[in-house]
């Protein structure tokens, strides 16, 4: 018989902050953090001020292992982990699914490269474990002695929400009781940036840098890396009800497609997209009209948002739900956006207050309820979205939880 | 007599020794003293070994032999030579030379216990390592 799944637990480290009251805080005030990086000031990005690992998760020998990426994923593996309250022998049983993506620190790791000699004074023998995607789940099985099944999921931009959507199936399908799932990632060093600014995506709009990331508005030309983590402990209804842990919200679908055209941009048409949304609000047995809330991969370059407005359009008219675009508050976190984004979704969804698209001053199409203002009132249903390069497009049903 | 330089002291040495692996291990000052055993006191593992081989290089710039420094090849001689007779520390200085036959009959002694490699075992390597490479 296939298991509720609720999500007990959720652990964040964002650019709003990490204690949960002051990302309300934040999200109600409109304070955000954003900044023109020194060493390219023609782009904005979004840092997480005042990072420091080892206070969310302590010592720990193996940190120098961690590129920055894995570290927010470590940190905020931690919190939600501390949050959830399972005991050691739980978490022994717990599954664990990490979206995770490349490492692009390559400046800060290689200062210089001698006739075919790496070396300099602190280089780790093994600094290739940063270089690896699953070490962030290594570190993390270590810290909150985590065994059960796992997985690091690597598909681009949509990884983290898939490794969400990973854990749910496994716990629907009765393989797990209980599982870790989400991610971390930081692209806003100069091997990140200068990547992105040759493919063509970043936003080089001037003026202040909080102004730089405008997802569905007409001005948009590209997006603004940000960085950060978050992870949500799911796990079966009955699990959670046994044990009285306090319920953030249910899955209830997950949509998987790969549009199988292009290396980054998305299909025009938007045809797979579509169809992973369809089908996450299939599973979840749900109809269009039935759903409160998008929260779009809102990236604010060109194309994507594009697609993803008539996506929504074509999915939901006549009645579109309210959309909102977290990116436009935190940048875009590449691989750990969805975790991050499903994370700020629930934070909002107990708060009873869904934030704004910031910089939204000229929609991109009228037809859909782009929110331009702050929404209060109970969220029942959501639907996340996040579309990666490579043409990987998932989509996430999650719901209010009715005892 | 020339006076040794002060850096070859086995105080400083130990001290240097001390700072590599508070970096390395994430743990306090306090924690570590000559007689601080590598692995049963501070959980040192073999990422770790690797690590601190390529730390104490870098920081002494005289060679570390793995097999040596942190005894791992101490087992492997002992199965050679078999039980009888009954291992002697004179028998292990051949190939532990920087080790006393004091410190050599403690181990032999201690060999049931665990991993038998202590701090002070480190800084008597290098503190040899670095009169040889001197000599040479």
């Amino acid at each position: 018989m296939a298991q509720r799944v609720v999500i007990t637990a959720v652990g964040i480290v964002s650019s709003l902050g990490w204690d949960i009251a002051r990302i309300i805080q934040n999200l109600e005030a409109g304070k955000v953090c954003f900044a023109r990086p020194p060493f390219e000031p023609t782009v904005a990005v979004a840092p997480v001020a005042d990072f420091d690992a080892r206070f969310h998760i302590g010592r720990f020998k193996h940190l120098r292992y961690l590129n920055r990426g894995a570290r927010f994923a470590a940190a905020s593996a931690c919190r939600a982990v501390a949050q959830s309250g399972l005991t050691p022998a739980k978490l022994a049983g717990a599954g664990l699914f990490v979206g995770a993506g490349p490492h692009l620190d390559i400046g800060t790791e290689f200062p210089e490269i001698h006739q075919g000699n790496l070396d300099y004074e602190g280089l780790a023998a093994l600094w290739m474990l940063r270089f690896l995607p699953n070490s962030a789940a290594a570190a993390i099985a270590q810290l909150c002695g985590l065994r059960g099944e796992n997985a690091t999921i690597a598909t681009a931009c949509s990884a983290s929400l898939q490794a969400i959507g990973e854990a749910f199936r496994r716990i629907k399908d009765g393989y797990l009781d209980v599982a870790l799932a989400g991610g971390g990632d930081s692209r806003l060093n100069p091997g990140g940036i200068l990547a992105y600014k040759k493919a063509g995506v970043l936003s080089a709009l001037p003026g202040p840098p909080e102004q730089a990331g405008r997802p569905f508005d007409e001005l948009r030309q590209g997006f603004v890396p940000g960085e950060g983590g978050a992870f949500l402990v799911l796990e079966s209804l009955t699990h959670a009800q046994e044990r009285r842990a306090s319920i953030w919200g249910e899955v209830c679908g997950l949509g998987l497609s790969l549009d199988g055209l292009t290396m980054t941009a998305p299909d025009s048409k938007g045809i797979q997209a579509e169809k992973a949304v369809r089908s996450a609000l299939q599973e979840a047995g749900l109809s269009s009209e039935e759903v409160d809330v998008i929260s779009a991969h809102g990236t604010g370059t060109y194309l994507n948002d594009a697609v993803e407005a008539d996506l929504i359009h074509r999915v939901f008219a006549p009645r579109t739900p309210a959309v909102t675009a977290f990116k436009s508050w935190i940048g875009h976190s590449a691989s750990a956006c969805g975790a991050l984004e499903t994370a700020l979704l629930l934070i909002n969804m107990q708060a009873q207050l869904l934030p704004e698209i910031r910089n939204l001053n000229r929609p991109c199409r009228s037809a859909v309820n782009f929110l331009n203002q702050k929404l209060a009132g109970s969220i029942q249903t959501a639907v996340i979205q996040n579309f990666g390069f490579g043409g990987q497009n998932c989509a996430l049903v999650i719901r209010r939880h009715q005892a | 007599m020339k006076s040794m330089p002060d850096v070859d002291q086995p105080m400083t040495i130990f001290n240097d020794v001390r700072a590599i692996l508070v970096d390395l291990l994430d743990v306090e000052p306090a924690e570590i003293g000559a007689g601080t055993y590598l692995v049963r006191d501070l959980g040192i593992e073999s990422i770790d070994f690797l690590e601190l081989a390529v730390a104490l290089n870098s920081r002494f710039k005289v060679r570390i032999e793995d097999n040596d420094i942190f005894l791992f090849g101490l087992r492997a001689q002992l199965a050679k030579a078999g039980p009888n007779p009954a291992p002697t520390p004179e028998a292990l200085q051949a190939k532990f030379p920087f080790l006393s036959q004091q410190r050599l009959m403690e181990i032999l002694q201690d060999l049931d216990y665990g991993p038998v490699v202590k701090v002070a075992d480190l800084v008597a390597y290098i503190q040899w390592r670095k009169a040889m490479e001197a000599a040479a």
